[in-house]
């Protein structure tokens, strides 16, 4: 019986990485070759083109908005992930309190994470517009700013105003794994604290922290990774701008391939945000590990 | 030989199993044209009742992806018989082999002659004296302006400003922050269309795309950001697609834009107030008369299919009689023996006919991708106020220089 | 019998009111974006960028929705939507528990193998992925199928179900499955029967996300399928928002039509979702 169930368990495993790796590692090592060839338009549909190295890539290192764009990304993968597991964790814990209408109004959220990308940058976009924009409005209205923000036209500005949007498209649906998550903790370990007198902060610090930090862990390494191609919003929010200000790897690496036709450039960058995910995801997964979980 | 049968023997057997192509073969059509008013759906219907022998298959793909679609299209092998692309794209495409020569189909074409196209529309589907594209329509820039901003600000709404000075003396009338009115809007986004509209202005400082670092290039460029520095424009153009400008000027927030013909429609419908249009005004004492020149270009990937349907529909759309109706929409003919009669618009016709006489292409080049980006970056950081707008383009034109080495304009 | 699972807030209905309407107002607040999606649909050209702006329409009009409704294809857009989101969930969950369900049994080395290959193969952006898609569909011979994009697609929400359900799966106890064996039943009925009954929840949830990702997916509809007919709405939005004109009032009307069946669905799924949460996933 073991047996079988090993056989058993082997094909389950078997057949789902089998089709991810047909239908998505075979894209990958087409991209990854084209970032050590020479490719144009002339030569794109061709199979053997120039081999070139490592060229592409020192092409993108010296490019002095890829340094900006890199780090832009990196803001914008973190924040995001601080902000969405915190927030969605503070509220997960708020709506699991027994009150009227707590069920209906946390499942209402997740709303804003139904719209597909492009509408949530196309709707921001329209929000954020300086001197028609509903936000700045509702700002000077409120009397918090005095003159208006230029969300989307400022280089010292953009950055923010995408992670904002992005945060609110996001944010549900990390709270909704998080209270998930929430409903594994075993109810005794509760009951007998609420004996013991811990109170709500203990609680929380002692025994619903630790009970759900794999899980916390999971959905930040998702999120790293859902906001580390995030590309629809920004493309129509800002297209990157100013000056890149808003750039992210993923909008860099499509505008160097459809937009400047520099196809060999824009898999290396492609290629590079792989690298850094592979950095995370073998990180996530020794840190299941050291967890004891696993 | 054996392999031949067979391929053979599979065609007819193909062949037989799809009676309707034993007559009548498709031509795929990729375009972007979303306005049901458009030429090219009256075209597609009249072409494809008037014969039989070909039947066009459209297929609309958004603006901003048809360049990335054909790409991926050519990539796979799978080309579609006929596109019509954004005209400064073309050379990129032509220069790399990738579209179909129709140097000769034209030779023996009677509606489709050289010299009677403007000459910058057709300069754009040609690359080395070989025709790679025929022009279906042309656009230019003209300023749009409210009438009734002028004649509340004291300003002649029938003498608009004819040249650089009064085009900043008049924003600075119109401009009302208390009403969050901008005196002149444009578009300056990181993107083809913020060159498309500023090109003209480099043009009439009597400054070229070749030669960024010379003091015209910094003072066309220095004349837009100082109207965004002073509050004269708002800081939102380098973030505003034209039709967003556009937007800007229906919501009264702008009192004059530069505007393309293909927004008239839109003006019609939906501005509640008197708009007029002028000419672009010009460079004090330079009087150098200058637009920018848009327009899609048909093409015919190379591996289509159906090349000789592809160019029948290309003839059937270049007939004059099509090209008349392409006004309705905003779509300039881009020949000269095409004159609408009784245009909608008349003013804006007349203004955007004239304009069209000084309207300059984009390239044609093969890395103009390249040489736009460079100009795209000079532009943001000019008007963001990250660099002063000599050393912007000088930065710029260093870029571009090593391009133009290669490949001159 | 149900727990309050943090704080019971009295045994009266009443002492859970400043909460329920702290509650209320947050979300409002919240979800004000979708109600100005909605209410900007609903306004005139001369209304859309009035200022101030109006927060109730003053006099809505149906104009911009009857626009689209009569200029784009509004119903054959959203049946194909529908007729790639739903495989989709379907093929998603089948490989997804089955993924997941191996990952969290098996031990060692072959499953942190898997398990960063399923992360790693998410990062590539779907535009540089549609190319070497589009090649290996046209030699599958399937290309301007809904089956092309609906394997593309789930390629996609499949990486995404089998992370978040691994670690449900592990919560079912083995003990479970032991019984079962006890029982006389094979691996493969106690994984239909035991395992798959109790994950009901976590699945219908990973499910239910799998369905609107799947609905909003445009890049692979747009490459692997040229026929008008059989794209789905996010193409048709995607070709009103990057035309040369774009009317905010329209391209909103045109968003509102898109999300309102899936917000339909979803209002009247998530009450099962979100109570089957409440309850605990797996009691």
């Amino acid at each position: 019986m073991l047996a079988t169930r090993t056989a058993l368990l082997h094909v389950f495993l078997f057949v789902p990485i089998a089709y991810l790796l047909a239908f998505v590692g075979f894209p990958i090592v087409y991209n990854v070759i084209m970032s050590v060839q020479e490719v144009n338009l002339g030569n794109i549909a061709d199979l053997v083109r120039p081999f070139v190295g490592l060229d592409n890539y020192r092409e993108v290192m010296a490019d002095a908005s890829f340094r900006k764009v890199f780090i832009n990304s990196l803001v914008f993968v973190g924040v995001n992930v601080v902000a969405q597991v915190s927030i969605g964790l503070g509220l997960a814990m708020f709506f699991a309190q027994r009150f009227p209408g707590a069920s209906f109004l946390r499942g209402l959220l997740l709303a804003s994470w139904m719209l597909p990308a492009l509408v949530v940058g196309a709707l921001w976009k329209w929000m954020f517009a300086t001197e028609y924009g509903v936000a700045n409005f509702v700002l000077r209205a409120l009397g918090l700013i005095g003159s208006p923000v230029h969300w989307l036209s400022d280089p010292a500005v953009a950055l923010t105003s995408v992670t904002i949007a992005n945060i609110w498209f996001g944010m549900p649906f990390s709270m909704i794994l998080i209270a998930a998550a929430l409903t594994s903790v075993p109810l005794e370990l509760y009951e007998a604290a609420a004996l013991d007198g811990a109170g709500a902060t203990a609680r929380f610090r002692y025994i619903t922290l630790p009970a759900i930090r794999p899980a916390l862990l999971a959905i930040a390494c998702l999120v790293t990774i859902y906001t580390m191609r995030a590309f629809d919003l920004i493309f129509a929010m800002t297209q990157g701008g100013p000056l890149d200000a808003s750039n992210v790897l993923p909008l860099l690496s499509y505008q160097f391939s459809f937009q400047q036709f520099q196809f060999g450039v824009g898999s290396a960058i492609g290629t590079f945000a792989f690298v850094i995910v592979f950095g995370v995801a073998l990180v996530y997964v020794r840190t299941l590990k050291k967890e004891g979980g696993e | 030989m054996l392999k031949q049968l067979a391929l053979a023997l599979a065609g007819t057997v193909c062949f037989a199993l799809t009676p309707a192509s034993a007559q009548t073969k498709t031509v795929t059509l990729w375009h972007p044209f979303t306005l049901e008013t458009d030429m090219i759906y009256g075209g597609i219907k009249s072409f494809n009742e008037s014969q039989s022998e070909y039947k066009i298959d459209a297929r609309i793909v958004p603006g901003p992806q048809i360049a990335t679609e054909l790409i991926k299209a050519i990539a796979t092998g799978s080309v579609p018989d006929l596109v019509t692309l954004d005209n400064p794209v073309v050379a990129s495409f032509s220069a790399q082999g990738t579209l179909t020569d129709l140097t000769d189909l034209v030779s023996k074409s009677t509606y489709i002659k050289p010299n009677v196209y403007f000459e910058g529309p057709w300069a754009s589907g040609l690359w080395k004296s070989k025709i790679y594209a025929v022009p279906r329509d042309a656009n230019t820039l003209a300023l749009c302006y409210n009438a009734d901003m002028f004649k509340a600000k004291g300003l002649d709404p029938n003498n608009p400003p004819k040249t650089w000075s009064e085009l900043s003396a008049a924003a600075e009338k119109l401009k009302d922050p208390a009403k969050n009115v901008y005196g002149f809007g444009f578009s300056a986004v990181q993107g083809e269309e913020g060159v498309f509209q500023w090109l003209p202005f480099l043009h009439q400082a009597g400054g070229s795309v070749s030669k960024l670092n010379t003091p015209e290039a910094a003072e066309a460029l220095k004349f837009w950001a100082d109207m965004v520095k002073n509050g004269t424009a708002s800081k939102d153009v380098i973030n505003q697609r034209q039709y967003e400008v556009t937007n800007t000027f229906m919501a009264g927030n702008s009192a004059m834009v530069l505007c393309g013909p293909w927004e008239l429609p839109r003006l019609q419908t939906d501005a509640k107030f008197d708009w007029k249009l002028a000419l672009l005004p010009v460079k004090d004492g330079k009087n150098i008369k200058a637009s920018a020149l848009g327009g899609y270009d048909w093409v015919v990937p190379k591996g289509a299919q159906q090349v000789n349907g592809a160019f029948k529909f290309i003839e059937f759309m270049s007939n004059p009689k099509i090209l008349n109706e392409g006004w309705a929409t905003g779509r300039l003919a881009p020949r000269n023996d095409v004159v609408v009669q009784n245009p909608l618009w008349p003013q804006a016709y007349s203004i955007y006919r004239e304009q069209l006489q000084s309207a300059r292409a984009r390239g044609p080049h093969p890395q103009w991708p390249d040489i736009s980006k460079a100009i795209q970056t000079a532009m943001q950081e000019a008007l963001t106020g990250t660099k002063p707008a000599d050393q912007a383009l000088a930065e710029a034109a260093k870029k571009i220089e090593p391009i133009l080495a290669k490949t001159p304009l | 019998m149900k727990q309050p699972r943090f704080r019971r807030l009295g045994a009266l209905p009443l002492a859970g009111i400043p909460h329920a309407v702290f509650a209320t107002a947050f979300v409002l607040l919240y979800l004000f974006p979708i109600y100005w999606m909605f209410i900007s649909g609903l306004k005139s050209t001369a209304e859309i960028f009035a200022n101030p702006p109006t927060f109730v329409p003053r006099q809505p009009t149906l104009a911009s929705f009857e626009y689209i409704f009569l200029r784009e294809n509004v119903l054959r857009y959203l049946r194909n939507s529908l007729a790639i989101a739903i495989p989709v969930t379907v093929l998603t969950l089948l490989l997804g528990s089955m993924g997941a369900y191996a990952m969290s049994r098996l031990r060692g080395r072959l499953v942190d193998v898997a398990l960063v290959l399923v992360l790693l193969l998410q990062v590539f952006p779907e535009a540089l992925l549609a190319t070497p898609m589009f090649i290996i569909f046209k030699s599958l011979g399937i290309l301007n199928t809904f089956a092309a994009v609906i394997l593309a697609t789930a390629s996609k929400t499949l990486s995404f179900a089998l992370v978040i359900l691994r670690p449900m799966f592990r919560q079912v106890p083995y003990e479970l499955e032991e019984a079962s064996f006890v029982d006389g039943c094979t691996p493969l009925q106690t994984f239909r029967l035991i395992v798959l009954p109790i994950m009901r929840v976590p699945l219908i949830v990973v499910g239910t996300l799998s369905f609107v990702q799947a609905y909003g997916q445009f890049v692979y509809a747009m490459t692997l399928m040229s026929q008008q007919e059989l794209q789905p709405a996010t193409v048709g939005i995607y070709s009103f928002v990057g035309a040369e004109y774009a009317d905010w009032h329209r391209v909103m009307a045109f968003s509102s039509i898109f999300v309102l069946p899936i917000l339909v669905l979803f209002l009247f799924l998530q009450r099962r979702i979100v109570a089957g949460l409440t309850a605990g996933a797996l009691k």
